[in-house]
């Protein structure tokens, strides 16, 4: 044990020099290791960075809140309505469910060009909402206040600015105070939303500017009595289960709908949003996980190929080496040790492929992509695996082998 | 008997089995060599002059009879207690010179000691000092590549002598120089055995079996004259 101690490092400095001489060898096990590792790099990365989004998400919907829409988005048929949700309903849902101390109606308006002296932003979205807006959202405003409930009542020609905007509008500015024109609508800024970076769907959460709602339906022509959604928020979070069941209860009541029929409207939870984020992951998961380990393999078969032909031209090498008193484990040492170098190297080298691909990724908003100390230890982990699992049989061929055979042999 | 006598060899059988046929290729062969002794093994082709060497140096196991290494019966040890005794008592010298070739001469050299127990800063002193002793000193970082056939013999000699062996096994080891660099070679391994390791030399070549205090001569597996001193009953 101890005399084998003593080895292993003059074993790995053999491995080395091999490593080093058989250059076209190395070259190629390196690179083929490298795009497998490239791959793997892409899917960690990835998946940590979708469950970062998903928390990400989660936080700012919040656990003490649900989210209604109106209308069945699990079985939806084509002609539904959507919009089903009243000024009634929001009412009755803050004055009737127990612990519901907030219930703020929402529509949003798409395509819109907001206007400002020269400069033009198009908008995603124009909110319609009433007060609570910022506090139902956890969402502070960084100046300015939120729509009063007069705001509301008399329809007025008032807006919240995400930050995105007012930086694209106003620069170093302050928005507040200031007239933007929503289309031909001028809206006086009596707000600013905090910075919030967060994206999803059709781009960030910060480029928005929210309206009251009676002002969206009046001005873009939109049913004033229905909305889209209410956001609830609830005391108490512990019992959300208990408050999904009496929304859920008391929307039925107000709606009329009959025992056998399902809901008009769905009601959106944070472990819900969790779950739909986690279903999205796990098709993420499953494609790319496939792609990593297709090339994961193909690096490894590459290894096994080339040292098989490695250790039958070096078998002289080999031969020697046992004849001059090698021990079995010191030639499987030493081609395993080849090969972990190699693989090794082919891990760093995917990794910096990987998180390039992953900044070239994220760039375009595909993929957020961040690197981790698990990010190195998966590829590490891997690299050693390939090179104990496809060296084996090389290195197990090579310690095998008869050195007078091994010798005779190469004298032809 | 162990203090003079170095290896045994007593009643080795060897046969090889190809494709269903056996091959005897050693039928009963007893023999001693003693400490110091340098010994030429001769024969033609196909006498098994080489399988003998090969029995000697602990490369090959014998199908029956016994080896005693300084009077201990090694005949059943396992391939790495073998492997040991390989590095630690024996050099070898082939015809082909087998150095690695991407090693340097130097690298050569210590190759066997590396995988004994000593210190890699002892090795390489005793390297150096056998490089210079076969005149080489001056090419200890030229790949095997950039040195001539003698010169890469040279290396392959102070390759063997790296551990102090005890025996030096040569196969054929002139068999690719011409004559004048034979003549050097053979003078090498003669000065190494009068400092006291014995040198057991396969050839069929007469000159440099001349080189040999005792010549063994071999045909169809058996010895036929066992040149000099031990047992020879054969």
């Amino acid at each position: 044990m101890r005399r084998a101690l003593r080895l292993l490092p003059r074993v790995a400095g053999f491995a080395l020099d091999a490593v080093l001489a058989y250059r076209l060898r190395s070259a190629f096990v390196i690179l083929a290791v490298a795009l497998g590792i490239a791959a793997l790099t892409v899917i960690v990365t990835s998946i940590d960075g979708a469950n970062r989004k998903a928390l990400e998400i989660v936080d700012m919907f919040g656990h003490d809140a649900v989210f209604l829409l109106g209308g069945d988005i699990e079985s939806r048929a084509v002609g539904k309505r959507t919009l089903t949700l009243t000024w009634d309903d929001a009412r009755t849902i803050r004055q009737s469910i127990p612990g519901a101390y907030l219930a703020v109606p929402m529509r949003a308006k798409s395509n819109i060009t907001a206007r400002f002296g020269s400069r033009n932003f198009d908008l995603p979205v124009v909110v319609g909402t009433t007060e609570g807006y910022a506090q139902v959202w956890n969402w502070p405003l960084s100046e300015g206040r939120d729509f009063t409930a007069e705001d509301v009542a008399h329809g007025a020609k008032v807006g919240l600015i995400g930050d995105t905007v007012a930086q694209e509008l106003f620069g170093d500015r302050s928005p507040v105070g200031q007239i933007v024109f929503l289309g031909s609508l001028p809206v006086q800024i009596v707000g600013r939303l905090s910075y919030r970076g967060l994206s999803g769907g059709g781009g960030s959460v910060d480029d928005r500017i929210a309206i009251p709602l009676t002002t969206l339906a009046q001005r873009f022509n939109l049913d004033r009595k229905y909305f889209r959604a209410i956001r609830v928020k609830f005391h108490n979070p512990e019992f959300m289960d208990a408050h999904v069941e009496n929304l859920r209860s008391l929307l039925r009541h107000l709606h009329r709908i009959a025992p056998d029929q399902p809901d008009d409207f769905t009601i959106l939870t944070a472990d819900q949003i969790l779950q739909f984020l986690a279903m999205l992951r796990g098709g993420l998961v499953a494609f790319l996980g496939l792609t990593a380990g297709g090339a994961i393999l193909v690096g490894g078969f590459v290894l096994a190929n080339l040292f098989s032909i490695s250790v039958a031209e070096r078998t002289t090498e080999i031969g020697l080496r046992k004849a001059l008193g090698a021990a079995t484990w010191a030639i499987t040492a030493q081609i395993l040790a080849e090969a972990a170098m190699l693989t090794l190297a082919g891990a760093l080298l995917g990794m910096a492929l990987g998180m390039g691909l992953g900044q070239a990724l994220s760039r375009l908003g595909i993929l957020e992509i961040q690197f981790s100390m698990k990010v190195f230890a998966i590829a590490v982990a891997s690299a050693l695996a390939i090179a104990a699992i496809f060296g084996l049989r090389p290195a197990r061929h090579a310690a095998g082998l008869d050195p007078v055979q091994a010798l005779r042999r190469s004298e032809g | 008997m162990a203090g003079s006598l170095l290896i045994e060899l007593d009643r080795v059988e060897k046969t090889y089995v190809q494709a269903g046929v056996d091959t005897r290729v050693l039928r009963g062969v007893s023999l001693a060599v003693g400490r110091g002794e340098f010994v030429a093994l001769q024969g033609p082709s196909g006498s098994g002059k080489s399988t003998l060497l090969h029995i000697l140096g602990l490369l090959e196991r014998p199908t029956a009879g016994r080896y005693l290494l300084s009077g201990e019966d090694v005949s059943g040890f396992a391939d790495d207690r073998l492997s040991e005794l390989r590095n630690r008592h024996f050099g070898f010298v082939f015809q082909s010179f087998y150095l690695i070739p991407y090693a340097s001469a130097l690298e050569n050299v210590l190759l066997p000691g590396l995988y004994g127990p000593e210190s890699r800063r002892s090795l390489e002193h005793r390297a150096q000092e056998l490089l210079a002793r076969v005149g080489l000193a001056d090419r200890a970082s030229f790949k095997p590549s950039q040195l001539s056939g003698g010169q890469q013999q040279r290396v392959a000699i102070a390759r063997a002598l790296i551990n102090q062996p005890a025996v030096i096994f040569a196969d054929e080891p002139t068999g690719q120089l011409d004559s004048a660099t034979s003549a050097e070679i053979m003078q090498l391994l003669a000065d190494i055995c009068t400092q006291g390791a014995s040198i057991v030399m396969v050839t069929h070549d007469e000159e440099t079996a001349a080189f040999a205090q005792r010549r063994i001569r071999i045909l169809d597996g058996r010895i036929l004259d066992n040149g000099g001193p031990g047992p020879a009953e054969g």
